[in-house]
């Protein structure tokens, strides 16, 4: 099972978003409003094995927070994923495990240095 | 003639004897679930796994029923070969009846988690709960190290795989574990009549696959959702879900499921992130190291392979389905105040025909593989 990550970046429409540089080999942008991330999931996300996913934010933003669930079942992950941060914006977020096939939505919580949090979220389908 | 043509296949057509086809997005989906044997690959957390002498100094503590307090039973006394290595008994008899059912341990080598809770993240933390657990071997750490170092051919072929017997009684009860995984690894079920179909369809062909299977398969990957949890070349998806089995032992008494194992596993000194663990990165502690305690876990039970499912009656964590059928009736007919209002939406009463329930059946009876049973190595330990 392979990603086929249909993304949906809940984009609010700002042309004043900030942009974390070109984007990576495979990575997936999602953005909204003034604030926007890369991920990129290592290795590939596979149903039932655990993956990593490397994040690069725009300068000044933090993350701290990535989560994900299954909104037509009801249920989110049956893992607690960390993060680490890794210097000049970008984040290691490991320990993620989806455990069925269908559609998980991603949620990565940022804040910027007034404290605000920016909720990103995007979808990614397992066939 | 276009009289005969339309007679002959009026009469195939009554008769089922035109195959199934699948759609792509369904031959997509069964294709997922192969291809069988997975590639073999040692398990890093266990140093012995994979050691030919390890394997057989697992396999003689495996029938050894010393490893007992009282002496009385052997790993092999609830995992019987000729039973697909279970017991045929809805719950277990150790030195009291416990609650649970005894699983089968074909394909053991391929879970993630351990146990109907997944109180145990390795096989060899596995192997070592049923040995200490008062209801089942009552054996102890003490009592199996001394086993061990008492009995001159198992002491010699210890110390062939681990080194000399340690002090350290945890210490000897690991490597008396890890031993036993080692063996347990071995118990790979063979090829059935869906792989066989499975593979042929990759190639694009197909097989003499039965009618009613193919339609039980159609079902599967389809309408009854049953790949959502039993996905992959094992069937499962090595997650826990909440199915509606009532999880009320006796009265005023729950079988916490999914909830009680995570605090186990998180209080367990033998889990992988512990020293016992053989793998230096601790990559394998991956799960064990993010794994969430939540409301939900009550109840839950481990998702169990598929494969072989036919010889290994009765099921549900408690064994309270005797056959396949009943199996496939709970799906069919799930009680929904019973699950958690908080919980999941994920069952749903399937209202399964009797013909709907005979084609399921067929196609599981096609996950049956010849019986699994490893000779041992009759040759004394020679130091």
């Amino acid at each position: 099972v392979r990603l086929l990550g249909a993304l949906s970046a809940l984009i609010a429409g700002s042309a004043q978003a900030c942009l974390p540089g070109p984007p990576a080999d495979s990575a997936r942008r999602v953005q909204s409003g003034d604030a926007a991330i890369e991920f990129r999931p290592d290795p590939a996300i596979v149903v039932g094995e655990p993956f990593t996913l490397d994040i690069r934010a725009c300068d000044g933003l933090r993350l701290v927070r990535v989560d994900a669930e299954m909104p037509e079942h009801r249920h989110g992950m049956n893992y607690q994923p960390s993060i680490r941060p890794l210097g000049q914006s970008r984040f290691r977020a490991e320990g993620l495990l989806f455990h069925m096939p269908g559609r998980w939505q991603l949620t990565f919580e940022v804040k910027g240095g007034d404290g605000v949090p920016h909720r990103l979220t995007t979808d990614v389908t397992l066939e | 003639m276009r009289f005969l043509l339309a007679l002959l296949l009026g009469a195939m057509l009554a008769g089922g004897c035109l195959a199934q086809s699948f759609e792509p997005a369904e031959v997509q989906r069964i294709l997922q679930h192969g291809h069988w044997p997975p590639p073999w690959t040692p398990d890093p957390s266990n140093r012995a796994s994979g050691n030919p002498a390890a394997v057989e100094l697992g396999r003689r503590l495996f029938f050894d029923a010393r490893l007992s307090g009282p002496g009385t039973l052997s790993c092999a006394s609830c995992h019987l070969p000729e039973q697909a290595w279970t017991d045929g008994r809805p719950r277990s008899q150790g030195q009291e009846l416990v609650d649970r059912n005894a699983p089968s341990l074909l394909d053991v080598r391929y879970r993630r988690w351990f146990g109907w809770d997944g109180a145990a993240d390795s096989l060899w933390a596995q192997s070592i709960r049923p040995l200490l657990d008062a209801r089942e071997m009552a054996g102890g750490a003490g009592h199996v190290a001394a086993v061990v170092r008492g009995d001159a051919d198992l002491a010699c072929r210890y110390r062939s795989v681990f080194g000399a017997v340690p002090d350290d009684d945890d210490a000897a009860l690991v490597g008396a574990a890890k031993a036993l995984a080692a063996f347990q690894e071995t118990l790979v079920s063979g090829r059935t009549a869906f792989d066989e179909f499975r593979d042929a369809l990759q190639r694009g062909g197909d097989t003499a696959y039965p009618e009613a299977a193919r339609r039980g398969l159609r079902l599967f990957v389809g309408d009854a959702g049953c790949l959502l949890c039993h996905v992959g070349a094992g069937f499962t998806n090595n997650e826990f879900h909440d199915i509606g089995v009532p999880f009320f032992v006796a009265q005023g008494r729950v079988d916490p499921g999914r909830h009680g194992g995570i605090q186990r596993l998180q209080q367990s000194s033998f889990n992988l992130l512990g020293r016992h663990n053989d793998d230096p990165g601790q990559a394998t502690a991956t799960r064990t190291r993010h794994v969430a305690l939540q409301h939900r876990n009550w109840g839950e039970f481990r998702v169990p392979s598929l494969r072989n499912v036919a010889r290994t009656a009765p099921y549900m964590h408690n064994g309270s389905a005797k056959s396949l059928r009943d199996v496939l009736r709970h799906y069919s007919e799930v009680d929904e105040d019973r699950l958690h209002a908080d919980g999941e939406r994920l069952i749903r009463p399937l209202r399964l025909t009797d013909r709907q329930i005979d084609d399921l059946v067929a196609f599981l009876e096609t996950l049956t593989s010849e019986s699994v049973v490893p000779q041992g190595d009759p040759t004394p330990c020679t130091p």
